[in-house]
């Protein structure tokens, strides 16, 4: 299945930053030492609506899987997945170069970065 | 006093064209009343479902000239919403803020010559922020996320997919009995197995169908009831379950759903235990949700939900008939009205062919977002506590 071209759209300026650094940039609300995917908006345990931007360790484990495979077409299955990061939330993403046989819950991931010619740089997890 | 069905309104349904969502509420309104005796000017009340291709608000009574109203709200749980539409009225006709009050789903999503497929599908070549990544990785589809939901069960619990094509077998058996259902020609195992894959551990016929078309039910006080033209059929609970299963470490996603709490909320209100239920009307989006519904109800241990649906209990002639008109899958997709117009149709005993051979307590379920939403109605022919 074909990524496409990703762009920004004035909330993701940060997160975008961070792929095209390597980084992996998401949410965290320091009064509650809680993390948050990087498209929550707030806090539901103190209300804060001003979630700052912070780095995650990029490390994950994976929580639950899908494959597709794309109808009429020689292009490979995607495995689409709920990664859960080592801070806590989860991340729908894709996996990428993992084999097949080898899912499983809780299976070691860690996050790899993809840079295209076109678009903005964004983020997978490899085995 | 308790609050009743008194009728039913269903347009034709399926690949149904020319005909817009809010033409589509109209016409299975002015049905539902007709069925009840009723003229529409008896109405005082209408709930008006959210949908997803064009349905209408609440500017459907000035569509229908009601006027004088006493209750007028458009609802959205998703497809939690039927059966949240239903305690609403009967909610509003026992407090007596209304006396008669429709509910109506409508929905054309289906367009001439497109697929099914295509009617939810996501596809672009560019994609903007995080909804446009998630997508652009290739989470494109509803079924692509209950696929997740399905598989964490299957990995957690040993839940196969021939336990989940068990269900869609015994739903399709009901189906072929059902005149008015799209699909109607059995399939076996070896078919579900064959179907290709939707979404990894989803097959094609773990998935529902689209359909376009309306259904309206008339909810009435069951004094009232007892005088008009069909049995009524009696709502003896209700309840709603929205878990608010976060995305984090610790979720039980995909493991548990509303339907725990939301099913103990109704069947305490009913009086009853999942030993006095004696049919089901699942929402059946995915085989999977009739699955984690069976379970989360109570009909069998968590984790075993796959087990009992392989037993043969929810087909034609199992302990627990299950989804009798052939729900979602096989009959036609009006969201959580198809559920609740098959438990009207079984409890008047209009099954005909597929009739079950006890109707007398019959538990109806809505199911929205991806599991985020639940409901449930305990209906029976009988009034309650009779």
């Amino acid at each position: 299945m074909d990524i496409g071209v990703l762009r920004r759209d004035g909330r993701t300026d940060p997160f975008f930053d961070g792929t095209a650094a390597g980084r992996l940039v998401v949410r965290r609300c320091e009064a509650c030492d809680r993390w948050f995917a990087p498209d929550e908006t707030g806090c539901p345990g103190c209300g804060a609506d001003d979630l700052a931007w912070a780095e995650a360790s990029g490390e994950a484990t994976l929580v639950t899987w899908t494959v597709t495979r794309p109808r009429d077409s020689d292009q490979p299955p995607a495995y689409l997945a709920l990664v859960e990061l080592a801070e806590g939330p989860w991340l729908h993403t894709r996996l990428d170069g993992v084999d097949p046989v080898s899912l499983r819950e809780g299976l070691p991931l860690r996050a790899a970065f993809v840079h295209p010619d076109e678009g903005e740089s964004y983020v997978l997890f490899r085995h | 006093m308790g609050a009743s069905i008194v009728g039913l309104g269903m347009t034709e349904l399926g690949r149904v064209y020319g005909r817009s969502p809010r033409r589509l509420a109209a016409d299975a309104v002015r049905l539902a009343v007709a069925d009840a005796g009723l003229a529409l000017g008896d109405l005082d009340g209408l709930l008006v479902s959210h949908g997803m291709g064009g349905s209408p608000g609440i500017e459907l009574a000035g569509a229908l000239g009601l006027r004088d109203l006493r209750l007028l709200s458009q609802v959205n749980a998703f497809g939690a919403t039927a059966g949240a539409m239903l305690s609403y009225a009967a909610t509003a006709v026992l407090s007596g803020t209304a006396t008669t009050v429709a509910c109506v789903f409508a929905d054309a999503p289906l367009k001439p010559k497109k697929s099914a497929g295509s009617a939810y599908n996501r596809d672009a070549r560019e994609w903007y922020g995080f909804g446009g990544m998630t997508a652009a990785l290739g989470l494109r589809s509803v079924n692509s996320f209950y696929a997740l939901a399905a598989q964490r069960h299957m990995t957690r619990y040993g839940t196969t997919s021939e336990q989940l094509g068990a269900i869609a077998v015994s739903t399709r058996a009901w189906a072929s009995r059902n005149p008015l259902a799209q699909m109607r020609d059995p399939i076996t195992l070896e078919d579900h197995q064959a179907s290709r894959w939707v979404s990894e551990p989803l097959h094609l016929l773990d998935c529902c169908l689209v359909s376009n078309g309306a259904i309206a039910v008339v909810v009435t006080g069951a004094d009232r009831a007892r005088d008009l033209a069909r049995p009524p059929v009696h709502l003896w609970g209700w309840g709603q379950g929205h878990p608010g299963h976060r995305k984090e470490r610790g979720s039980e996603y995909g493991l548990t759903t509303g339907a725990a709490s939301s099913g103990a909320t109704a069947m305490k209100m009913a009086g009853i235990t999942t030993d006095d239920v004696t049919a089901c009307e699942l929402y059946d989006c995915y085989t999977y949700t009739v699955l984690v519904s069976l379970e989360d109800y109570g009909f069998c241990a968590k984790g075993e939900g796959g087990a009992f649906a392989a037993s043969g209990a929810l087909g034609p002639g199992g302990s627990l008939p299950t989804n009798t008109g052939g729900g979602q899958l096989s009959a036609y997709y009006m969201w959580g009205m198809t559920p609740v117009s098959e438990a009207v149709i079984q409890a008047r005993g209009d099954g005909g062919e597929r009739q079950v051979p006890a109707n007398d307590v019959i538990l109806v379920s809505g199911n929205g977002g991806i599991l985020d939403h639940h409901s449930t109605l305990i209906v029976s022919p009988h009034e309650k506590g009779a």
